[in-house]
C-alpha cells in the first residue's frame, strides 16, 4: 500500500501546481477552455508516467557512484534528464500521430509544450532528492500527473464561468487567473493536515 | 524600411543604438516576461520568500538567458532542424549546470536553499521562449542583449515580489546578508508562548505571505496595476 | 534539412564538448564543494551550543576558518554503537570515508536496525573545563525527514541547547522548527527526566508546555511536525543511553 500512499500524496496533498506551483506557464496559458485543458492534462499524465521511471533508471544505473561507470556523474543529471524528456515527448508525439490521428489533432500543439513544463523536470528532480525506489517513482509520476490534470481542468472550468462576471477590465484574463490560482492553492492547503500513512489503515 | 535595413547592415557588430536599448528596456515593463508574456512563473513563486535568494536566482537567470541566446544565435545556421529543441535544451542545461556548480562553490547555504529550483531554470519558459522567438533568427549581439533584457525583466518582478513577501512575512529586508535590516515586527529570536499569550514585538508575522499562494496574489495585483496604467495591454478575452 | 549523418556528427561533437567542460569544472571544484559542505554541516552542529560559544554568537555567522579551528581544538568526535561501545575509526571508515563522527550520514543510519546503528557524538570543551555532549537525531516530519543536534550537559539529563533542520516542511508552519530561532531556544535548560525520575525526553506540547521541566511549546498549525520532533527526540536520544551510562560511571 506504500505505492497507493505515494500516489494519493502526489495527486492531492502535494499537488504539483497548487502546492509547488510547478508547470504554471502552460497551466495559465492553456486553461481558457475545459476541452483543451483535458487534452493537455492527459498528455502530462502520460509523459510524467513514462519519464519518471526512465530517469530513475538513468539516475541509478548511469549516474550514481555504484552505477555502470563507477563514478559520480551527477553533474550530467540535468542534461540527461532533459534530453530524455525531450526525446520522450517527441516519441510520444510520433506514436500518437501514427496510431490515432484524431487524438493527435486535438493534442498536437500542446505536446511539444510539455517538454518545457516544469512539472515534468521538477518531478524527476524531486524523485532524486527524495530517493524514491522504482515503484514509488512510477506512482509519483502518475499521481503527480493526475493532480496536474485535476488542477488545470478545475481552473479552466472556473475561467469559463468567470467570463460572465464583471471583473475590472485591467484584471481580466491573466490577472484574474493568477488570483484564482492563489485562492485554489490556499484551498488545497487544507489538505496539508492529512497524514498520508493513515489513509490506508 | 529599406533604408533601415541598409543602415543596420552598416552598423558595427557591437553597436548600442536606440534599437539595442529597446531590446534591454522593453522587457522591463511593456513586454515583461512574467506579467505580459506569462513565461517563467514557477520559480518566481517558489524562491521569492526572501530577497537575497531571489537576487541570486535573478542573476542566474540573466546569465543563462543571455549566454544561451548568444550560443544559439552563433550556432543558428548550423543547428539541424530535426533536433533543434534538444540542442537548445542541451545548451541551456549546460549553462544551468555551470551555474549550479559555481553557486555550490561560492555560497553553499544559498545553494542548499534554492536546490531544485536552480535545475528548474532549464524549463524556465523565458529561456526557451526567447531562444525560439528571437535568438534563433537574430545576430549574436542583439540576441545577447535580448537575453539580458528578458532576464532583467524577470529579475525585477522577482525582487518586487520578494520585497513584499519578506517585509510582511518576516519583517526583515535582505535577511541572510551582512546588511540585513529588521524593519518591522519581532526579531528572529521571538517565539509566541501559547500558554501565556505573550508576543515579543508589535507585529505578528503574516504567515500567508510565506506561502506560495501569496506570490500568486502579488503578481495578480502587479498585473492589475500595470494594465490600469497602460490600458493597451488589457486582454480582450 | 540536414542529412542524418550531419545530425549525428553535430550531436556527437556537441555532447563531447559539453561533457568535457562539465567534467573539468566538476572535478576542479570538487575540493571546494566538499569543504563547503563540511563547514555547512559543522555550523549546524555548532548552532546547538551557540549560546555557550559567547554573547550573541550566531553559528551561521562564524567565519569558516574559526569553525574549523573550533573543531580542531575544542571538539572531540566519537562514534558509538547502541551498547555504548566506541566504534574504532577504521570500522567507521569502511562505511563512511574519513571515519570521524562528522562523516556519519544520518540519512543512512536512520534506515538501519538499532543494533547496527553508528551514532555520532561530539564533545565540546569550554575553557573552564565544562563539557557538552552533542548527539545527532533524525526522524520524520509531515512531508519528509527532520533532524537535529541536541547538546547535553555533563549530567546527561539537562539539555544545553538544540538545533533543528528539515527537508521540506511547510514554510511558516512546520519549517518554523528551523526558521524560528525561538523554537530551538526553548529547549535549553529542559530535563530529559521528569520529577519522578522517568525518562520522558523533551516533549513538544500542542497548546503550550504543561510540565515546564520536560516540555516545550508546540507550533500552532504544525501538529504533525511537532509530534515528529517529540518522537525523534524520544527514540533518538534513547539510542545513546548506554553510552551515557558508561561515561557517567
Amino acid at each position: 500500500m506504500e505505492l497507493f500512499n505515494v500516489f494519493i500524496k502526489a495527486a492531492f496533498v502535494e499537488n504539483m501546481i497548487l502546492s509547488y506551483f510547478l508547470g504554471m506557464c502552460s497551466f495559465l496559458a492553456v486553461s481558457k477552455s475545459v476541452k483543451t485543458a483535458i487534452g493537455l492534462g492527459l498528455a502530462v499524465i502520460f509523459v510524467l508516467g513514462i519519464t519518471m521511471p526512465i530517469n530513475w533508471l538513468i539516475n541509478v544505473f548511469l549516474l550514481s557512484e555504484n552505477g555502470m561507470f563507477g563514478m559520480d556523474l551527477t553533474f550530467l543529471r540535468f542534461i540527461l534528464f532533459i534530453a530524455v524528456i525531450a526525446s520522450m515527448v517527441q516519441l510520444v508525439e510520433m506514436i500518437i500521430e501514427k496510431s490515432s490521428p484524431a487524438l493527435y489533432n486535438s493534442l498536437g500543439i500542446f505536446l511539444p509544450l510539455i517538454t518545457v513544463n516544469c512539472a515534468i523536470l521538477g518531478g524527476s528532480l524531486f524523485m532524486v532528492s527524495r530517493e524514491y525506489n522504482f515503484g514509488e517513482s512510477v506512482a509519483f509520476g502518475l499521481g503527480g500527473g493526475f493532480g496536474w490534470f485535476l488542477a488545470i481542468v478545475a481552473l479552466a472550468a472556473i475561467r469559463e464561468k468567470i467570463q460572465y462576471s464583471n471583473v475590472p477590465p485591467a484584471l481580466r484574463g491573466l490577472g484574474m487567473a493568477f488570483i484564482i490560482t492563489g485562492l485554489m492553492g490556499v484551498a488545497f492547503m487544507s489538505l496539508l493536515g492529512i497524514d498520508p500513512s493513515t489513509l490506508t489503515k | 524600411m529599406a533604408e533601415a535595413k541598409v543602415l543596420e547592415k552598416k552598423e558595427p557588430t557591437f553597436a548600442f543604438g536606440k534599437n539595442e536599448r529597446k531590446l534591454l528596456t522593453d522587457p522591463l515593463d511593456d513586454n515583461n516576461p512574467i506579467t505580459i508574456q506569462v513565461l517563467g512563473i514557477c520559480s518566481a513563486l517558489a524562491v521569492t520568500t526572501l530577497i537575497f535568494p531571489s537576487i541570486i536566482m535573478a542573476v542566474a537567470v540573466v546569465f543563462v538567458c543571455a549566454f544561451s541566446s548568444l550560443f544559439t544565435s552563433i550556432l543558428r545556421n548550423h543547428i539541424p532542424k530535426q533536433v533543434r529543441m534538444i540542442v537548445q535544451l542541451v545548451i541551456v542545461a549546460f549553462l544551468v549546470t555551470v551555474v549550479e556548480l559555481s553557486l555550490k562553490a561560492l555560497n553553499y547555504p544559498v545553494y542548499k536553499q534554492l536546490a531544485v529550483f536552480i535545475g528548474l531554470i532549464i524549463t524556465n519558459c523565458i529561456v526557451m521562449g526567447r531562444l525560439e522567438a528571437f535568438a534563433s533568427s537574430n545576430k549574436p549581439w542583439r540576441a545577447f542583449l535580448d537575453g539580458v533584457g528578458n532576464g532583467l525583466g524577470y529579475g525585477i518582478i522577482l525582487i518586487i515580489v520578494a520585497f513584499i513577501r519578506e517585509l510582511f512575512g518576516k519583517g526583515t529586508l535582505l535577511a541572510g546578508t551582512p546588511i540585513e535590516a529588521k524593519l518591522i515586527g519581532p526579531t528572529a529570536e521571538y517565539f509566541i508562548n501559547t500558554t501565556e499569550s505573550t508576543y515579543f514585538g508589535w507585529y505578528a508575522n503574516n504567515n500567508l505571505m510565506v506561502l506560495p499562494a501569496a506570490a500568486m496574489f502579488i503578481i495578480g495585483v502587479l498585473i492589475w496595476i500595470q494594465r490600469s496604467r497602460n490600458p493597451k495591454l488589457v486582454d480582450i478575452s | 534539412m540536414h542529412s542524418n549523418k550531419y545530425v549525428l556528427v553535430f550531436v556527437f561533437i556537441m555532447t563531447t564538448i559539453v561533457a568535457l567542460v562539465l567534467s573539468f569544472m566538476s572535478i576542479g571544484l570538487k575540493g571546494i564543494h566538499d569543504e563547503n559542505e563540511a563547514i555547512f554541516n559543522k555550523k549546524a552542529i555548532l548552532s546547538s551550543i551557540q549560546s555557550h560559544l559567547g554573547e550573541n554568537v550566531k553559528a551561521a555567522d562564524i567565519p569558516d576558518q574559526e569553525v574549523l579551528d573550533i573543531f580542531d581544538n575544542r571538539m572531540e568526535q566519537l562514534v558509538v554503537d547502541i551498547k555504548g561501545n566506541v566504534i574504532p575509526q577504521e570500522t567507521v571508515n569502511a562505511s563512511y570515508k574519513g571515519g570521524l563522527a562528522e562523516h556519519v550520514d544520518m540519512k543512512k543510519e536512520k534506515k538501519k536496525d538499532p543494533a547496527d546503528k553508528m551514532l555520532p557524538v561530539f564533545i565540546y570543551k569550554k575553557d573552564n573545563g565544562e563539557k557538552f555532549y552533542i548527539v545527532s537525531v533524525r526522524g520524520s516530519g509531515l512531508w519528509d525527514d527532520i533532524w537535529g543536534c541536541i547538546a547535553l550537559k555533563e549530567d546527561f539529563k539537562t539539555v544545553a541547547g538544540a538545533a533543528f533542520d528539515h527537508q521540506g516542511e511547510t514554510p511558516g508552519l512546520g519549517a518554523e522548527i528551523k526558521d524560528n530561532a525561538g523554537f530551538a531556544k526553548q529547549f535549553s535548560g529542559k530535563s530529559l527526566y521528569n520529577s519522578n525520575g522517568d525518562y520522558t525526553s523533551v516533549v513538544v506540547r500542542k497548546g503550550g508546555a504543561v510540565d515546564k521541566m520536560t516540555e516545550v511549546d508546540g507550533i500552532s498549525g504544525a501538529t504533525v511536525t511537532c509530534v515528529g520532533v517529540s518522537d525523534m527526540l524520544y527514540s533518538g536520544i534513547q539510542y545513546y543511553q548506554s553510552y551515557f551510562d558508561k561515561t557517567k560511571s
